[in-house]
């Protein structure tokens, strides 16, 4: 009786442990199955064939892209509209994201709706919203003369104006969320502290509020600056031929040219740059944090 | 302007309800003062108006004699050491203390100095290059402490300050914190609802009661002539009879209870409605000597041994549980026994029965 008591109270115990072990393993397993099947593997393939010439293994698609005028215009297309789109998002809303944490009731509700909603909406929906705003008949061309700033429609669409400002307003949300979701973990004490010990209000801010928001700021370029360098909706609706991107031209490689090395080659370029980024701001971050 | 820090009328409200409803508190320099109280009887509001993190509605607030009331917290020159400690997270121990001395347009050196000093002070100073969310609560509460200290401010405010340290530690820290406080001669304001940390840290106690100032005695003081009924069951127990004031009797009144006349220290008119209160170890058992003495008898209900002291509560009749509290372990009495209980009238006190009068 003793002995199956003990071997009954020795049982469960060992049925615990084992899973407890692989707890973490199990539980990332079917993601890791789904990136490895959906995405490892394509990516793998899609690496390789980016060294694939006329004869066995070469470089020659990197080289038709870097080594060519044009070829590099594309990259630098795309590195310019992630960058400006990656520095008006932050400047927009890093204000932003402190007016969202310092909101409060209704208003909150108001401010986060307004940054979840358009997520809701297709990018191909809302790029077409802004080309319908910006033609030259568009709502912004009739505002403007009928506030007689202009006389004549001016050019709008198909313009830098039109695609940064496109840009900026669909992946917004991606800088402020990020930014919002550490300051509002920031303990509205550290700048009373810093008050208390003879810190004006901007001094507070640069010394405390700045640094630990830096994750948030680290996350919200990350995510913006990825997204919008390989934007390809965004500038097809809003710039269409007049802007190559490697995006659009990953797309022209693989369904016009049938050239899948060119393709391959711009997708790794663009994941380079995407990785870059990311790596950097994190190493920014980092360092800042730890001084 | 004798005081350090005088407030004066001072008012605040949160929508329609007043936190602090006029206020007069003066803290003479050097004093260590403890605001004591329930939650939401005004105490930290209080302490944040002085420290300027608030603006209040009426009333003005003066520090070293000069009018501070509209004044922001950063040309205060308070110290605060909040609850949370509100330590920088992102900077080191010394990186917190001298956070107040750099913007002071000090050299480097001199910055290094008295960061060293300021944790000396706490007994810190090997702990310069930690990062503070390596620290235990206990090194965390002396961090914040030196980083306040180390600006050499006017007056030291401490919001719950060793609230959030485990019991052993917070005693010792109250000591050494009264001692430390006492030898830099500085003037401090501590908010608390502990009344046994009240007692022990400071000078004067504040005993604060929906948003006003019942009493600002010595905590001598304060334990042996409460002037209200809040104060005396906020600081220490209360043995309580209620009953009709008979007679006035020379300083004293005479009350008629369910458990016989007693006499009591207070003035209140025949015919009002009166607690009379007094300490439990004010309490003998036995009708003891001399005229001047209360006497009534009751019933013993549970008599808890606590080494130095006996707590043994007594049913009289009045409801609930009168405390008596005896030193020794002689003649311990045993539950069911019938006890007659004597104290000095000296040491009684009569208030106005608010229960009776509402």
């Amino acid at each position: 009786m003793s002995r199956a008591l003990e071997d009954g109270a020795a049982l469960p115990r060992l049925a615990f442990r084992a899973p407890q072990l692989s707890a973490g393993v199990l539980l990332a397993l079917p993601a890791a199955i789904v990136l490895l099947a959906l995405y490892a593997i394509p990516l793998a393939r899609l690496m390789a064939s980016s060294f694939v010439g006329p004869s066995g293994l070469s470089f020659q698609a990197y080289g038709r892209i870097l080594g060519d005028a044009y070829g590099r215009s594309l990259v630098w297309n795309s590195v310019r509209l992630g960058a400006l789109t990656t520095m008006i998002a932050l400047a927009v809303g890093y204000p932003a994201a402190f007016g969202l944490a310092f909101a409060r009731g209704a208003l909150r509700s108001l401010f986060l709706a307004s940054l979840f909603l358009p997520l809701a909406a297709s990018v191909i929906v809302k790029s077409f919203a802004w080309s319908t705003l910006m033609r030259s008949h568009g709502v912004v061309n009739e505002a403007l003369m009928s506030l007689h700033l202009t006389s004549a429609p001016i050019r709008l669409l198909f313009t830098q104006v039109s695609l940064i400002s496109g840009s900026v307003n669909i992946f917004l949300p991606f800088m402020i969320l990020p930014i919002y979701s550490v300051i509002a973990q920031i303990d509205p004490r550290l700048t009373e502290a810093a008050a208390t010990l003879g810190a004006s209000p901007v001094r507070a801010f640069l010394r405390v509020v700045l640094p630990l928001s830096l994750p948030g700021v680290v996350a919200g370029v990350s995510l913006v600056f990825s997204l919008s360098v390989s934007a390809y909706v965004v500038p097809t609706l809003l710039m269409g031929e007049s802007y190559p991107t490697l995006a659009t031209t990953i797309a022209r490689a693989f369904l016009l040219l049938r050239d899948p090395a060119l393709g391959s080659a711009a997708g790794a370029i663009l994941m380079a740059l995407g990785l870059a980024v990311v790596v950097a701001s994190h190493r920014f971050g980092e360092k800042s944090a730890g001084q | 302007m004798n005081a350090h820090v005088a407030t004066t009328n001072l008012s605040k409200r949160f929508g329609a309800a007043a936190v602090l409803d006029r206020v007069d508190l003066a803290v003479e320099r050097g004093a260590l003062v403890t605001l004591l109280g329930p939650s939401g009887c005004g105490k930290t509001t209080l302490l944040r108006l002085i420290a300027g993190l608030m603006a209040p509605d009426e009333g003005s607030i003066a520090i070293g004699g000069f009018d501070v009331t509209r004044t922001p917290p950063h040309k205060r020159n308070v110290g605060v050491v909040f609850q949370s400690y509100a330590l920088f997270p992102h900077l080191t121990v010394a990186g917190n203390v001298g956070f107040g001395l750099q913007g002071k347009g000090l050299g480097r050196a001199e910055i290094a100095v008295k960061v060293q000093r300021a944790l000396a002070l706490v007994q810190m100073e090997h702990f310069g290059d930690r990062p503070v969310r390596a620290l235990s609560g206990g090194q965390q509460q002396r961090v914040a402490l030196a980083r306040a200290l180390a600006v050499e401010p006017s007056v030291l405010l401490f919001d719950e300050a060793l609230s959030a340290l485990d019991r052993n530690l917070r005693e010792t820290m109250q000591v050494e914190l009264r001692r430390l406080l006492k030898d830099l001669g500085a003037t401090a304001v501590f908010v608390t609802h502990d009344q046994d940390e009240a007692l022990t840290m400071s000078d004067k106690v504040a005993v604060m009661n929906a948003g006003r100032i019942e009493q600002f005695d010595e905590p001598v003081r304060l334990y042996e002539r409460p002037r209200s009924l809040f104060a005396t069951r906020f600081v220490g127990v209360s043995s309580e009879l209620r009953g009709t004031v008979a007679a006035r009797d020379g300083g004293r009144v005479r009350v008629d209870t369910p458990q016989g006349q007693v006499l009591a220290e207070g003035d209140l008119p025949a015919g009002a409605a009166a607690v009379v209160s007094t300490r439990p170890e004010n309490i003998a058992i036995g009708a003891g000597d001399g005229p001047d003495r209360n006497r009534i008898e009751g019933r013993v209900r549970r008599v808890t041994f606590q080494g130095s002291r006996t707590r043994i509560a007594v049913d009289v009749g009045a409801g609930g549980d009168f405390m008596v509290e005896i030193g020794g372990i002689f003649a311990l009495p045993a539950p069911g026994d019938v006890v007659m209980l004597s104290w000095a009238a000296s040491r009684s006190f009569v208030f106005a029965d608010a229960r009776q009068a509402a």
